[in-house]
């Protein structure tokens, strides 16, 4: 009972932090939704208003060219009341979806995944929070805030992501491969998650069942249950929506061709914004494949530990994906903590830490003094967003330095504690 | 681990550079480093080393004889340093070597010095300077050494005499570098050629002298890396000569090695002075020691890995004291670079960046009869002044009363403008602000109403007093702009009753930003490109312009519109322009730094200095005109002033961008930028980060570096790298007690840290919402909790929890850390602001915790105290003056106020983290 009272505690602060931020400051959710590093093209908050506006006139929500995200959120919202005019319904929605995905982070965690799986267990599992405090870490993390205030739509696809994971760290495959299949539906980039979600589902039914089934075999049929979930969900969207072409070029094309280069934290906009029309098509395909290939390598050489690659690859994501926000990050932090036994092993987190901090504050002043001040430039704010970037990709390198560094150690055993040179 | 095989191996093996640079011979080292320290000394201003020390054939006599000794030393810039210093080592090196010390001081310094170079030096009229002499001349020698075991070159069928390669050099290096003196060098390589003949060998002191004065000496043991006069032919190879020279051993014609070194030698001299980047490839077999050659600063490195490695084995250094070293050399650099801006050198001249602006380009027609119709205006607004003065009262009643603006807007009605009025109401600190805005649109005869100019004349200046000929001019210039058809902006006159509520409350409104208590504004034109205030409160003429240009929260208009007001003012028409309220500034350094100081003191409160100030924050670039003094220009000059500003500001196409938003302004045409001067403020925002790293690191490595295997200094060893070292403990079950210790404990300190910040909001709101009448008492008890506050807070969390070193250096280093952050943020909105604090908080960075073990008990209290006190000290202040900003000003922005209130939240933890 103790650890429930705990968890109610921690849950309850959460959601009583953010009811009362919404009471003190009446004009903070509006201010965040306008904020760019809060709200992307394809989670904003006052394009969806606009889609549901259009939708619930019987207008096509993709008229216009402002909604570029997935039609089934429309109806999903269409049953809140109207929060210009009652903001309290939907500030405690989105808070609850906080909570749940707090909750799927309390059951990654109690599953014990990160520190040991099938082929690895790490050395100092003993080091580490429970789920409740990782609850925590994610649930008063002030990103994490800003992007439920902001009421960024991102967070529908963080929760598709943590099902995933928590089901496939519990070995409900089935229900791992729907709930991915889910978050790939509402922005396409999961989908890069399957490969390392399949091997700890697998990884998973081998431990628990003793009776292993062909690896192959096995991807293939999970395969066919994720495809058949997006096939499904993009079923009721075209019956929905009725023109099927319209919403995949205004949803998927929008995110694939990256056509909306409003600043954000990410590092593609002024990169597309400053190159040549002819090169556009290239680079985009540059882009792209070098944010795939991450998958494939970090799944192989952290084959031991998958739900680490997918870590990684959050984090990954939330540098180099076309529209990143905070509420990216906000995810890839939350799964740090699982890590904690490798946090004694890393070595530039005051660093990365600093400089994210840097980052955080500099970021919004800067794109004041752009926008609004107009004493400074474009340069200013990408400036910052490299910066950003930067102390993300220390933290992400540092985090996989210290997994191998890990890894290392369980495999060489006398060479623990020593100091050893990466080449 | 080893090199992959994949990396191609490097040229040359760094650890030999190494040794080599560290074997390198006495005089050699002092060379380079007279060198270095001279180009060092050339780096200043004030006193120039090469006017000092280099050959000029005009200044030679008995009392410049020095210059004969100083000259190879200085050099011209880095450039000329850097390649010198590269070609000159392996030579002086080797020479040095194979003659040993004494030798070569006494031929390169000293009577064979003047005898050897007069000859051929001061026949020249440039001022010559360099070691570049020196290059040659020993290039020469080695040459005719080269020449004499292996004289020919062969190139096909072509036999080149080896003793003209330094020729070659030469020739080369005149070619393809500007300035050098080819018959200097022409005159080194012949004396080179003579020494090396031996024909110059009645110069070198002789041998039994300098043996005498080595063994009196004890040179040899007395100073390190001496080579004695015994040891040089066997020099540092450690073989005997190849050609033994019989009995020449004063200037040995011996020879080691092959003609390869050689052409190396040449080419090295060649890329060096030819700045180009090559490097010559040295083959496998080739002697070590010249790979010395590639290593640039010969003496830096050497120093650097001495000091590195005294740092590593004396961590106390490197934690505790090299941060506070660094941290207030950052400091007193923020300062010294602040103080230097003044200096012609820093600073810059104003320029004009938006050609479009044209000032003073066109005739202002304002003059002749319209100066009746301003004195009528003024007349008829007199009247109503006197009209509505009570009886036998003292003085006028100078309100802006209902029959003032109705007067104003039937003027303006008249003229032929439209004409609206704005009411607004402001409550402040318990006091009410309100009053009628009147304005009135010219709208363009060849615009579109997208872009405006607005002419702002207050009723009361900002120092309250009555700007009755400001509005008169106003409204004539009103009158008279309405006639001209060039105007392609709309004007908007506005007459507010107030400088600072009215004008706020009409842009707000503009801009459909205002809040409830002020009405919107029924006219409205094009966007507002540009604002001028005037003010014109006396009656007699005016000597000079006073220009007024800090904004709110310190934003600062373009530079492009204050220097087309500075130009057209004392350009066109004559009048002096004043800045900062400097009304004798004779462009002395004092006077630049005393305007420049004011400049930033007022950036720095952010308050609004006029009713210009209102407009920035919209991104309206504005000023305010002032006549001062009592001189011969009267009112209509400032009239012509104002039509000629507008005119320029008519042919604007686009918004003011070109020139700079952030500037500090020294004098009327002189500047810094932005570029130039925020480095000081970055320095002492850096100085917080830098202790707080300091402490970070201190927290997980100093207090166990001791038992911990060596790590850089710079990774900080992990726990379990230290866990791990200790025998006895087995990795999976770590004592928890080691655990414990090494663990940083965050949870308390990062709690501590932002509750206090969050703290910090409470006197904001307090300040914000209180009567005005309350301001003292409530100044006064912020004061006490400050100090108050601080020893309950610190005193409970001993009490509770047995607050450790390692956390209160983890709450310092939070602590630092974020207030590094806030100020470097802060730099970049409003630098003065930024570096006032940071002044005022840099004592934080060198409080301690004070040791309980380390001192006596009375003395600790006595230095704790004095620490309150002076944090206390430090506090106090900041908050008076937020009482005193909030009493006099009313609009004051969120950002400045959170700023003060915030530098009290960063006092309050620290003075925690002290006692």
């Amino acid at each position: 009972m103790g650890v429930d009272r705990r968890k109610a505690a921690v849950f309850g602060g959460a959601l009583a932090l953010r009811l009362l931020l919404l009471v003190l400051f009446p004009s903070l959710p509006d201010l965040l939704t306008g904020r760019v590093e809060v709200s992307t093209p394809v989670t904003s908050f006052k394009r969806l208003q606009e889609g549901l506006f259009l939708y619930t006139r019987n207008v096509s929500p993709y008229d216009g060219g402002v909604f570029h995200q997935a039609p089934l959120l429309l109806p999903l919202f269409s049953l809140l009341p109207n929060s210009q005019s009652f903001p309290l319904p939907t500030a405690v929605f989105y808070a609850l979806i906080d909570l749940v995905n707090a909750n799927a982070l309390v059951t990654i965690s109690d599953s014990g995944q990160a520190v040991s799986g099938r082929f690895y267990s790490a050395l100092r599992k003993h080091i580490r929070w429970d789920g409740v405090s990782i609850a925590a870490w994610f649930l008063f993390n002030p990103f994490t805030v800003a992007t439920c205030l902001g009421r960024s739509t991102g967070v529908f696809t963080t929760t598709g992501i943590l099902y995933a994971f928590a089901n496939a760290a519990t070995g409900n495959s089935l229900n791992a491969m729907l709930a991915l299949g889910l978050a790939s539906y509402l922005s396409i980039y999961p989908a890069l998650l399957f490969p390392p979600l399949v091997l700890l589902c697998h990884d998973q039914q081998v431990q628990t069942t003793k009776a292993p089934s062909g690896a192959a075999l096995y991807a293939v049929r999970h395969f066919a249950v994720f495809a058949t979930s997006i096939a499904g969900l993009l079923g009721i969207s075209a019956l929905l929506i009725g023109d099927i072409y319209t919403f995949m070029s205004a949803t998927y094309g929008f995110q694939l061709l990256v056509p909306d280069l409003t600043p954000n934290v990410g590092l593609w906009w002024y990169f597309f914004i400053e190159i040549f029309d002819s090169f556009r098509e290239f680079f985009l395909g540059v882009f792209w494949l070098h944010l795939a290939a991450y998958m494939g390598g970090l799944t192989v050489r952290l084959r031991r530990q998958p739900l680490f690659v997918l870590t990684s690859l959050l984090g990954i994501f939330a540098i180099f994906k076309p529209y990143p926000s905070i509420s990216d990050a906000s995810l890839y932090f939350a799964l740090l903590p699982l890590y904690r036994h490798l946090f004694p092993l890393m070595r530039y987190t005051f660093f990365a830490i600093s400089a994210l901090l840097y980052a955080t504050l500099l970021g919004p002043a800067f794109y004041h003094l752009w926008i609004y001040a107009g004493s400074g430039n474009a340069n200013f704010f990408y400036a910052i967003t490299l910066v950003w970037s930067l102390g993300l990709s220390i933290l992400l390198a540092d985090t996989i330095f210290a997994a191998l560094r890990d890894e290392w150690e369980h495999d060489n055993p006398e060479l623990r504690g020593k100091e050893a040179r990466q080449v | 681990m080893a090199t992959p095989a994949a990396l191609p191996p490097l040229p040359f093996n760094p650890s030999r550079v190494r040794t080599y640079v560290l074997r390198l011979p006495l005089f050699t080292r002092l060379v380079l480093l007279a060198i270095i320290i001279f180009w060092l000394l050339e780096l200043q201003t004030v006193w120039s080393v090469v006017q000092w020390g280099s050959i000029i054939p005009e200044e030679a006599g008995f009392g410049t004889m020095y210059r004969l000794n100083t000259y190879p030393f200085i050099h011209l810039g880095f450039f000329h340093a850097f390649l010198n210093v590269l070609a000159l080592t392996p030579l002086l090196e080797r020479f040095e070597a194979e003659h040993g010390t004494l030798t070569a001081v006494a031929l390169f310094i000293g009577p064979g010095a003047y005898i050897l170079i007069e000859k051929f030096v001061l026949h020249r009229n440039t001022a010559v300077t360099g070691a570049s002499i020196w290059v040659f001349l020993l290039l020469g020698s080695e040459a005719i050494r080269t020449f004499k075991s292996n004289p020919y070159f062969s190139l096909g069928p072509y036999k080149i005499p080896t003793w003209t390669s330094p020729l070659f050099a030469c020739a080369l290096v005149s070619i393809l570098v500007p300035n050098t003196s080819f018959l200097g060098h022409l005159c080194a390589i012949l004396v080179g050629y003579l020494l090396g003949l031996g024909a110059l060998k009645f110069f070198v002191p002789p041998e039994k002298i300098l043996r005498w004065i080595e063994g009196k000496l004890n040179l040899l043991g007395r100073l390190p890396h001496y080579v004695s006069v015994d040891q040089k032919t066997y020099g540092r190879y450690g073989v005997l000569p190849t050609t033994t020279t019989g009995g020449e051993r004063g200037t040995p014609m011996s020879f080691l090695g092959t003609s390869q070194r050689l052409v190396n030698v040449v080419g090295v001299a060649a890329a060096a002075a030819v700045s180009r980047p090559v490097q010559p490839t040295i083959p496998p077999h080739h002697q070590p020691n010249h790979h010395g050659t590639t290593s640039p600063n010969a003496p830096d490195p050497m120093a650097l890995k001495s000091a590195v490695r005294k740092l590593r084995s004396n961590p106390h250094f490197l934690f505790v004291h090299l941060p506070h070293i660094l941290s207030f050399i950052c400091i007193v650099a923020g300062v010294v670079w602040l103080l230097l801006l003044p200096l012609n050198d820093y600073s810059r001249q104003t320029y004009i960046s938006e050609n479009a602006l044209l000032p003073g380009q066109v005739h202002a027609y304002f003059s002749g009869s319209e100066q009746h119709v301003f004195r009528g205006y003024k007349k008829e607004l007199e009247g109503i002044l006197v009209g509505q003065t009570e009886e036998g009262r003292e003085g006028r009643n100078d309100e802006f009363t209902p029959a003032v603006s109705g007067k104003i807007q039937s003027v303006l009605k008249a003229a032929g403008l439209k004409v609206a009025t704005q009411n607004y109401e402001y409550t402040s600190s318990g006091l009410t602000h309100q009053g009628q805005n009147v304005y009135a649109i010219i709208q363009a005869p060849r615009g579109d109403a997208t872009e405006a100019i607005v002419l702002v004349a207050a009723w009361k200046t900002v120092d309250d007093e009555l700007n009755l000929n400001g509005v008169s001019l106003a409204l004539t210039l009103a009158r008279y702009f309405k006639r001209w058809s060039l105007w392609s902006k709309d004007i908007i006159f506005l007459f507010p009753p107030d400088s600072k509520a009215g004008t706020q409350a009409w842009v707000d409104a503009y801009h459909d930003m205002q809040p409830a208590f002020v009405q919107p504004l029924p006219l409205k034109s094009g966007a507002l490109q540009g604002g001028l205030v005037i003010e014109y409160p006396f009656d007699h003429r005016f000597e000079s312009l006073h220009i007024l240009y800090d904004g709110v929260n310190g934003q600062l208009p373009n530079l492009d519109l204050f220097n087309t007001a500075v130009s057209i003012a004392s350009g066109q028409m004559g009048i002096g322009a004043n800045l900062q309220e400097m009304w004798d500034h004779n462009d002395s350094y004092e006077m630049r730094l005393q305007t420049m100081m004011r400049g930033m003191v007022k950036q720095g409160f952010g308050y609004a200095t006029g009713p210009h100030s209102s407009f920035m924050p919209y991104h309206i670039d504005a000023i305010t005109l002032q006549p001062k003094g009592d001189g011969w220009q009267d009112e209509m000059a400032l009239g012509r002033t104002v039509e000629s500003l507008c005119r320029s500001l008519n042919n604007l196409l686009e918004h003011l961008h070109q020139s700079f938003f952030f500037y500090l302004l020294m004098q009327t045409n002189r500047f810094v930028s932005i570029g130039t001067y925020l480095p000081s403020a970055m320095l002492i925002a850096g100085n917080f980060t830098i202790m707080a790293i300091a402490l970070w690191l201190r927290t997980g490595y100093y207090p166990y570096s001791q038992q911990s295997p060596v790590g850089s200094p710079v990774e900080k060893p992990t726990k379990e790298e230290q866990a791990a070292d200790p025998p006895k403990t087995s990795n999976d079950t770590p004592k928890p007690d080691t655990k414990n210790i090494r663990e940083r404990q965050l949870a308390l300190p990062l709690t501590l840290v932002v509750g206090l910040h969050l703290l910090g909001l409470l006197p904001l709101y307090i300040f914000n919402h209180i009567p005005h009448t309350y301001y003292n008492p409530a100044t006064y008890t912020t004061i006490l909790a400050n100090a108050v506050l601080p020893l309950l807070l610190s005193s409970s969390l001993t009490l509770t929890h047995g607050l450790s070193t390692q956390q209160s250096h983890l709450i310092k280093s939070f602590s630092l850390l974020t207030l590094g952050l806030f100020l470097s943020a802060l730099a970049t909105l409003n630098f003065s602001l930024s570096f006032m604090i940071g002044l005022l908080c840099a004592p934080l960075s060198f409080v301690n915790r004070i040791n309980p073990h380390s001192v006596s008990a009375p003395l600790r209290h006595v230095l704790a105290v004095l620490a309150l006190v002076l944090l206390n000290l430090l506090s106090p202040p900041v908050v008076l003056v937020v009482a005193c900003a909030y009493f006099g000003v009313d609009v004051e922005s969120v950002l400045t106020q959170a700023a003060f209130g915030w530098d009290v939240w960063g006092v309050w933890t620290q003075v925690v983290v002290c006692t």
